[in-house]
């Protein structure tokens, strides 16, 4: 009996394997096959031979190089900026007492149930306003400001579970708050810090809607805007996405397979804590 | 100036008459007097400018046939203006409180040291505006970037901000009461039907793309778990990369993979031999849905496996070691143990996950682009797939009917806002009160 429910039971995760690896296996195969349209592509995978044609018209004719720079320019930045902003705020709602805190509180958490793209007229006025259209800074404080009012949450519900003690000792010792925050709270608040680096650098790969509003040359397009002009209801180059899609998906997941153990426990460990 | 505190009410009534005043007459706090002080007249000289503005957002401007486009009122500029203003002044009054509330504090360590609390102020002035500098970026930030933008999409829900007539800078537009609310619930019957049509499909999409995920997830994690087998990582590993694959990424392959006419899954069964027309995938409306919720599961299941398998994880072994103690078997830890453990510690993200496949709008823009279309299609924009947000999308960006997107925006927050604050209402900070 419990070998037939073992052999049932491998049965079906395998099937559920290969369901799952059935489209990436069309990625890899139509980055490495030639023809260009998703008609053209044989339905056995790699049955037409393979080519790095793909790969050539990627870097000599279309932008590619420089979309993955932009989007590399945007992350980095919108990561970095979130992550010091909302620590900063995070730690002051954490360990200070000052009027209009609760209704400062309460505020972000409404705010956060929005999607950004709501209020996408106004954004882009307001961009206009200050010359952020078409600029990659322009999209990276979209980025920023939609980012906080989770993040701050977030990281605040984290500080409060470090014990108070240990920066009022610090304190005692005459450090300043900044040094403090600096010194003691960041380092401590390391795991939710780094969960933060990373989820704001994913959304910038990802995101189309903002950079379709904010950015308009076309050496300022982002990856996902690039990639989706490939395969656009118009023009089906459906090889040569798979090809740029391939590029940004390898370093994802090399990056998440690698991550997998601590992945597991920190999202454990936020359900934990909540 | 007297110590016993009977000067409260003095202090109170000069640190309203002029922000910092307080500080700088009775307290000798000159700097942080002097910068409240600032604050002040700064806002004081641009009043004028701030009255304008004001006018300018119940006005809205007014229509000006006679002048060229550039130099005509801008009504969206002016909306926009009119709520910027409001914010700032919001700021002002939240930094007068502020003042006021500082000067009451000044005074009690006044009536305690009995001494100028400005003397010893030196390193407590840098600390005690710690929190001002701390919290300037967040306030800033989301206060231009994320409130004003809303409000101002809140307040075009009132106006006729709609293409073709009311399109500034050739038109104006303006203040319309609850005109659109009347139309789109019952005035225009196919943006009435659109809209319940829309909400409906929302609702089911959002809770059959949660559940899905979420009972998907856990069931496979349960399996890996506890199957023993010893291949188990390598499963492991296969179902996590959707979860590593940018969503638009995987969503566009679909999208491709599951086209009608030269899809590789049509052409995969049709050379098989199992069909003979193709099957339209993502053309026929009710399929549509289906294949909707079906990619979202492909690419949803993974965070909701990976979150049980964290969870399980960090169950004590101590729990464990009880329950066999007592004698229970296999079956019966994972029913009264493991299960039970890890659905309560897991429901708060199932919720918030609801909320966000409400707002899932890369899952349905990027595989049917809310096609196909139905009979209402093409007054409304609104295709069969379509959810609420996909739907102001296309309000927004290809009808031009701001005035009906941000309509619907408010429906969709009257939608979402009480599972949000249901949420966090459970989280450990709020119930302790520490808010």
């Amino acid at each position: 009996m419990q070998r037939v429910n073992t052999g049932i039971i491998f049965l079906f995760l395998t099937l559920v394997s290969l369901v799952t690896l059935y489209p990436l296996v069309y990625v890899v195969a139509g980055a490495f096959s030639p023809g260009s349209s998703i008609a053209s592509l044989s339905v056995v995978p790699f049955g037409d031979g393979v080519t790095l044609a793909h790969f050539r018209y990627l870097f000599e004719s279309t932008n590619y190089l420089l979309w993955y720079r932009n989007t590399l320019i945007i992350a980095v930045f919108s990561s970095a900026g979130t992550v010091v902003i909302a620590s900063l705020g995070a730690y002051v709602f954490s360990r200070f007492r000052f009027p209009l805190k609760k209704s400062m509180m309460m505020a972000l958490l409404i705010l956060q149930i929005f999607p950004s793209f709501i209020g996408m007229i106004a954004i882009y006025v307001i961009l206009l306003r200050i010359g952020g259209i078409d600029t990659l800074w322009g999209l990276v404080l979209v980025y920023v400001a939609g980012n906080i009012p989770y993040n701050v949450w977030l990281v605040k519900s984290y500080l409060d579970t470090i014990p108070r003690s240990l920066d009022e000792a610090a304190r005692i010792d005459g450090a300043s708050h900044f040094r403090v925050f600096y010194r003691i709270v960041l380092p401590v608040a390391k795991p939710i810090l780094t969960f933060l680096m990373i989820s704001s650098f994913t959304t910038p790969w990802l995101d189309f809607i903002f950079p379709k509003m904010v950015l308009r040359s076309s050496e300022k397009q982002t990856l996902a805007l690039g990639l989706f002009s490939l395969v656009t209801d118009k023009k089906n180059l459906f090889t040569t996405f798979a090809a740029g899609a391939l590029l940004v998906a390898i370093p994802f997941i090399i990056f998440f397979v690698l991550t997998q153990k601590t992945l597991v426990t920190s999202l454990g460990g936020a359900a934990v804590k909540e | 100036m007297k110590t016993d505190g009977s000067s409260r009410g003095k202090v109170r009534a000069v640190s309203i008459l002029f922000m910092g005043l307080a500080h700088l007459l009775y307290f000798r706090q000159y700097l942080k007097g002097l910068l409240f002080a600032a604050a002040e007249i700064v806002m004081l000289v641009l009043s004028p400018f701030f009255v304008r503005k004001l006018r300018d957002l119940i006005t809205l401007g007014s229509p000006q046939p006679e002048l060229p486009v550039k130099l005509r009122d801008n009504s969206v500029f002016m909306l926009i203006d009119g709520v910027m203003v409001c914010a700032v002044l919001a700021v002002f009054f939240a930094l007068y409180v502020l003042s006021v509330k500082s000067a009451l504090a000044s005074y009690e360590t006044f009536c305690v040291l009995k001494k100028h609390p400005g003397k010893q102020a030196g390193r407590r002035i840098s600390g005690n505006s710690f929190p001002v500098f701390g919290l300037a970026p967040t306030v800033l930030l989301v206060l231009f970037f994320v409130v004003v933008p809303l409000v101002f999409s809140a307040c075009a829900a009132f106006t006729n901000y709609a293409s073709p007539n009311h399109i500034p800078p050739n038109n104006t537009v303006d203040w319309v009461g609850f005109e659109n609310f009347s139309d789109l619930f019952g005035g225009e019957a196919a943006w009435t039907s659109a809209l319940g049509r829309v909400a409906l499909w929302t609702l089911i999409w959002g809770l059959s793309a949660t559940l899905t995920c979420y009972f998907g997830g856990l069931f496979l994690a349960v399996l890996l778990q506890e199957s023993r087998l010893r291949i188990a990582p390598v499963f492991r590993g296969i179902f996590i990369l959707p979860y590593a694959v940018p969503s638009v990424v995987s969503v566009l392959v679909w999208k491709n993979l599951l086209n009608g006419s030269f899809g590789i899954v049509n052409r995969t069964l049709m050379e098989l031999g199992w069909i003979s027309a193709p099957i339209p995938w993502l053309s026929d409306t009710l399929l549509a849905k289906f294949m909707c919720i079906f990619v979202n599961l492909w690419a949803g299941f993974p965070y909701f496996m990976l979150l049980t398998l964290g969870t399980m994880t960090a169950i004590s072994p101590d729990v464990y070691e009880a329950a066999r103690i007592d004698g229970a078997n296999r079956a019966q830890v994972f029913r009264k143990i493991t299960l039970p453990l890890v659905m309560y510690q897991t429901t708060p993200l199932m919720i918030m996950s609801f909320t966000h496949n409400i707002n899932n709008f890369g899952a349905i823009f990027f595989l049917t682009g809310g096609m196909p279309k139905v009979s209402d299609s093409t007054i409304t924009a609104a295709g069969g797939t379509d959810i609420l947000v996909t739907w102001i999308y296309q309000l927004t960006v290809n009808l031009l009917k701001y005035n009906y997107a941000a309509v619907v925006a408010v429906l969709l927050f009257l939608v979402i806002a009480p599972f949000a604050i249901l949420n966090f209402r459970r989280t450990k900070s709020y119930r302790e009160g520490e808010l």
